[in-house]
């Protein structure tokens, strides 16, 4: 027996070909909206896998440091690192903010780690080129998504910092590069106001006799460092000890440090679950919408290829073909059809995924699932046009 | 003629699939979990490390002087300003004490009445003092009793004692005077050492209390840099270590210098070690005080070990180490690390032999079971 | 030796019931030879196509006996069950218009009917290609349908409907689209048949260039037909 569906594709191939390019394309639409929704998701994992950390110590109360402010006293690592259990305990600091680079700014998420070296809690994981920081000061580790090169200066506040090493993929959750600075630049950073602000504030103080008060000329610039020094960081991020339980290990500090303290999956839960969650489902309301309409343009588009062949069905049951293999003939078709868009989809995914401003993330899970869904939707959409073939009257093609 | 579009068109299905198939291969090839890592790796090598310290300070003057007076007074008048360069003595201002002179006249007129009061009393032990030894001279002959001869003594011993007290009167009258005197000399404010007045924080007529500071002094010739360092790696740290000193008004012309003086005293907030940096030859022009200073001291070199880059360092299992190549294949070596340098070297204390290969940057994690490529360089990097 | 290769007698079709109900087919009684083409004219609205689908086992007729050859098709209510296969392995069919299918060649078009009866590629595509040489059109067998002229795509509609070999044709105004010449031919061809494979033929026309070829005639009017003894001139 010959493929019907395949001479009939081989004759029409140009046809079934920009049909399959055309939807394909639909399809590549589709699955990058899957994609743009994971990489949301990613975007915000990523951040908690480039902190390395077991635990994140936060404000008492506050769901910090990523989804609400958080202060803790920049001392408070030491009785974390006491708590039993823990192996390392590192202060960090982030803060989003513009970084001003020769002929513009460039939003980042500046992030402040403690001086204790690569592969702490906190550090860049990897690297694209470059080092790591290896002063306590002005130098700092970009995300190659903010488009910062070796050797560039950026001025973050006052001070200028150099770039000595890129990294890939470290972003916030809300995908502005991250930019990685020593933890004492960071913290000045995080306080310094503007050198007006700064000067306001001391003639303010000045003005205050209890504080410039001449019998003791001392006080005036103890106040004066008190109000333009910072001490805070955002929050303590820990490593366990390998044997370490982590539930315990965050009971103990939630009890005798009281302080707040999240694991990896509660973090999760706050940056997925609150961080993003209205924009992710926005995200996959949209996907969703999108998916429908190309399962409906699927149907229709098979919908019509089959009607355009309804005379020769009529002949083909005229003389005597079973109905399965009218049927296997349009199944097929809808299937090639699916196959082609899909195989198109996929490529144009990946071809123009890496042109988006965020990250758009393709898994293979989702490329398995979208496939299976078109060949399906492909399935379902055929049952429609089959349902019309087998309703032909083979008398139909006798006419009269 | 149907023999040749059969043809054509089976050439356009076939070069079709092929682009796509070949499109599709590409696709999975590059950007699934098929995908290959692209790696750098670097050797290991053997070399000594010459660490530096880095550290971030504001430029300070050696001595600093404060100029305060010394009793609650009205500034008269101020000789120099800001900027002014002074001679050690060279008198910077007066302050005046309203009632100073007054009280010398009274401490003068103390002076004279205890003068005479001394006067006085001398007069007083000589008659004494001749009486006494008039009657001590009748005693023996018994024309007066003894009785008498004592009561004169007595007389003579008050006498004495008189003179001897309004004598201290007299002579502390007199010191007090002295030391209005100086009072009024010391309402003179002097330069202590020749210098820069740095600031002046009083104005003439305004009033000023005593140990009020009113001028600050410093030798513009003695400036050092007041530099805070991480503790980490400070151990290291001694005093006369060669320093690079970048001052921020001058970035691009380095000064050199030395470590002057380790403080006892480290930062516990920062957790910084303190130290004076001096300057070999001090710049011209002088920096202003405050300014801030990057200082980077060199250390000894280190003894020849294994030394990586810094990127190249990576935590597994709360394990550091680096992932070497072993036959094409990821696998992780825990290490231990000594010191580092400022360009990002580190020595590796164990786990690594000089000429291994280790992987430097890659785009991926990496697992054990990584297929890798080896590139390059990942980014081009100017 | 079959005494017949159609017989239909008392056949009737009604569509529709009570007041409204039309019968196309009131009276029909045929019977056709193996060997023997005859013409079925009458006509619009006369049940000609109603009993063409009746023959083609295509609709089912109200009442009525049946038989293809010694086979009982109908009887009244009854039916055979597979009319599927009856008109795939028993009934060949030729239309006014020829309705290749046009994604296959001209021999797969032939070649399709025994495929679907089970018939190996290889072999269905030979008896489709000897029947292609014996109505002269072999040479145009890897063309395309749309690239046939319209008596080369009638041929291939002959062919098609011969190629099982059936003990019936039934063919629709199978000259209305070609001029007389070709008209003839195809008459001619399907005489040809009828006569070596001992097919019997119903040609309904109510073309006058070939009515004149036909030995025998059917005329139906109001769902009656009426026998006619034809001119039968030799188209040979």
């Amino acid at each position: 027996m010959i493929s019907l569906a395949g001479r009939d594709i081989l004759h029409a191939w140009g046809k079934f070909v920009f049909t399959g390019i055309g939807l394909g394309l639909l399809i590549g639409v589709t699955l990058t909206m899957a994609g743009v929704y994971r990489g949301m998701v990613d975007d915000a994992q990523v951040l908690l896998d480039n902190s390395a950390a077991d635990l994140w110590i936060v404000q008492k109360d506050t769901l910090g440091p990523y989804a609400e402010p958080s202060n803790l006293p920049d001392d408070t690592w030491r009785a974390v690192a006491n708590m039993p259990g823990v192996a390392n305990a590192a202060n960090v600091t982030y803060l989003t903010m513009q970084v001003v680079h020769d002929g513009g700014d460039t939003r980042a998420l500046v992030t402040g780690i403690a001086n204790t070296g690569p592969g702490s809690a906190g550090w860049p994981l990897r690297l694209l080129a470059g080092r790591q920081v290896s002063k306590n000061h002005y130098e700092a580790v970009a995300d190659i998504a903010s488009g910062f090169k070796l050797g560039d200066r950026v001025h973050i506040r006052r001070n200028s910092y150099l770039i000595v090493g890129l990294t890939q993929r470290m972003v916030s959750s809300s995908g502005d590069p991250m930019i990685f600075i020593p933890l004492l630049d960071a913290q000045q950073a995080q306080f310094l106001k503007s050198n007006d602000a700064l000067a306001q504030n001391r003639r303010r103080i000045q003005r205050n006799p209890v504080f410039n008060n001449p019998r003791n000329p001392e006080v005036l610039p103890a106040v004066l460092e008190l109000q333009e020094s910072n001490t805070q960081v955002n929050a303590v991020l820990v490593q366990l000890k390998a044997q370490a339980e982590p539930a315990q290990v965050a009971e103990d500090i939630r009890r005798w440090l009281r302080l707040q303290v999240y694991d990896r999956e509660q973090m999760e839960g706050i940056l997925v679950g609150k961080l993003i969650a209205t924009s992710a489902r926005q995200i996959l309301m949209f996907l969703v919408i999108l998916a429908v309409v190309s399962a409906a343009i699927v149907a229709f588009i098979i919908y019509t290829l089959t009607m355009g062949k309804i005379r020769e069905i009529a002949v083909l049951k005229l003389i005597g073909t079973h109905n399965k293999t009218i049927v296997a003939m349009i199944i097929q078709q809808a299937l090639a059809l699916g196959v082609i868009g899909f195989i198109v989809g996929k490529i144009a995914a990946t071809v123009w995924a890496p042109f988006f401003p965020k990250y758009v993330l393709l898994t293979t899970q989702d490329t398995i699932s979208g496939l299976i869904a078109v060949l399906s939707m492909c399935v379902l959409a055929s049952f429609v046009a089959i349902y019309a073939a087998l309703r032909v009257n083979p008398a139909d093609a006798v006419g009269g | 003629m149907s023999d040749f579009f059969k043809q054509k068109k089976l050439l356009a299905v076939f070069a079709t699939i092929a682009l796509l198939a070949t499109a599709f291969i590409w696709v999975v090839l590059s950007s699934g979990p098929l995908a290959k890592i692209k790696i750098v790796v670097t050797e290991v090598q053997e070399r000594q490390l010459e660490p530096a310290l880095f550290g971030i300070g504001t430029v300070e003057a050696r001595h600093t002087y404060r100029i305060a007076s010394n009793t609650l007074g009205r500034v008269v008048n101020l000789n120099v300003d800001v900027g002014a360069r002074v001679d050690a003595g060279e008198i910077l201002g007066m302050i005046d004490v309203v009632d100073l002179d007054e009280k010398i006249n009274a401490q003068a007129a103390l002076v004279e009445s205890n003068k005479a009061r001394l006067s006085e009393a001398q007069a007083r032990l000589d008659y004494t003092g001749k009486q006494a030894a008039r009657y001590r001279k009748l005693l023996p002959s018994r024309s007066v009793s003894e009785e008498i001869d004592a009561a004169k003594q007595h007389e003579w011993t008050l006498a004495r004692n008189q003179a001897r007290s309004a004598n201290s009167e007299l002579l502390r009258a007199q010191a007090e005077l002295l030391a209005l005197h100086a009072l009024r000399n010391d309402s003179y404010l002097r330069a202590p050492v020749s210098g820069l007045i740095i600031a002046r924080h009083i104005d003439p007529g305004a009033t000023v209390l005593a140990g009020q500071t009113l001028f600050e002094l410093i030798d513009p010739e003695q400036l050092w840099i007041d530099v805070r360092f991480d503790q980490a790696g400070s151990k290291h740290l001694a005093q006369q270590q060669p320093a690079q000193i970048i001052l921020r008004s001058q970035e691009l012309q380095p000064h050199t210098g030395h470590v002057a003086r380790l403080e006892w005293l480290a930062d516990a907030v920062t957790e910084e070690r303190r130290a004076k940096v001096l300057f070999t030859q001090q710049p011209q022009p002088a920096p202003s005080i405050g300014e801030l200073a990057e200082v980077t001291v060199q250390l000894p070199l280190l003894a020849s070990t294994p030394v990586i880059n810094n990127a190249a360092i990576m935590r597994q299992n709360s394990q550091l180490g680096v992932w070497l190549i072993d036959q094409q294949q990821p696998v992780f070596q825990p290490i231990t690390l000594g010191r580092s340098d400022l360009k990002g070297n580190v020595q590796v204390l164990s786990g690594l032999s000089a000429g291994q290969q280790v992987v430097l940057y890659s785009s991926k994690a990496l697992t054990a079971n990584s297929r890798v490529q080896q590139v390059e360089q990942l980014v081009d990097t100017p | 030796m079959q005494a017949y290769g159609i017989k239909i007698s008392g056949l009737s079709k009604s569509f529709g019931s009570g007041d409204t109900a039309v019968h196309a087919l009131k009276q029909v009684n045929m019977q056709v030879a193996p060997g023997e083409v005859v013409g079925l004219i009458g006509p619009s609205g006369s049940g000609k196509s109603t009993l063409l689908k009746c023959l083609g086992a295509i609709i089912e007729p109200s009442a009525g006996q049946m038989y293809l050859g010694e086979q009982l098709i109908y009887d009244n209510a009854w039916k055979i069950s597979d009319l599927r296969a009856l008109r795939r392995d028993k009934i060949g069919f030729v239309f006014q218009a020829p309705y290749l299918i046009p994604f296959l060649t001209t021999l797969d078009n032939v070649a399709l009917l025994p495929m679907l009866a089970g018939v190996s590629n290889k072999e269905a595509r030979q008896r489709a290609l000897e029947l292609l040489t014996v109505l002269q059109v072999e040479h145009r067998a890897q063309a395309l349908p749309s690239r046939l002229s319209g008596g080369e795509q009638q041929r291939i509609a002959i062919a098609r409907g011969l190629i099982n070999r059936p003990p019936v044709i039934l063919a629709d105004e199978p000259t209305a689209a070609l001029d007389s010449v070709r008209a003839l031919t195809v008459i001619r061809m399907l005489n040809e048949i009828a006569r070596d494979y001992q097919t019997a033929v119903i040609v309904v026309t109510h073309d006058d260039k070939i009515i004149p070829t036909f030995r025998r005639l059917y005329h139906i009017r109001d769902g009656i037909t009426y026998e006619e003894q034809g001119q039968a001139r030799d188209i040979s």
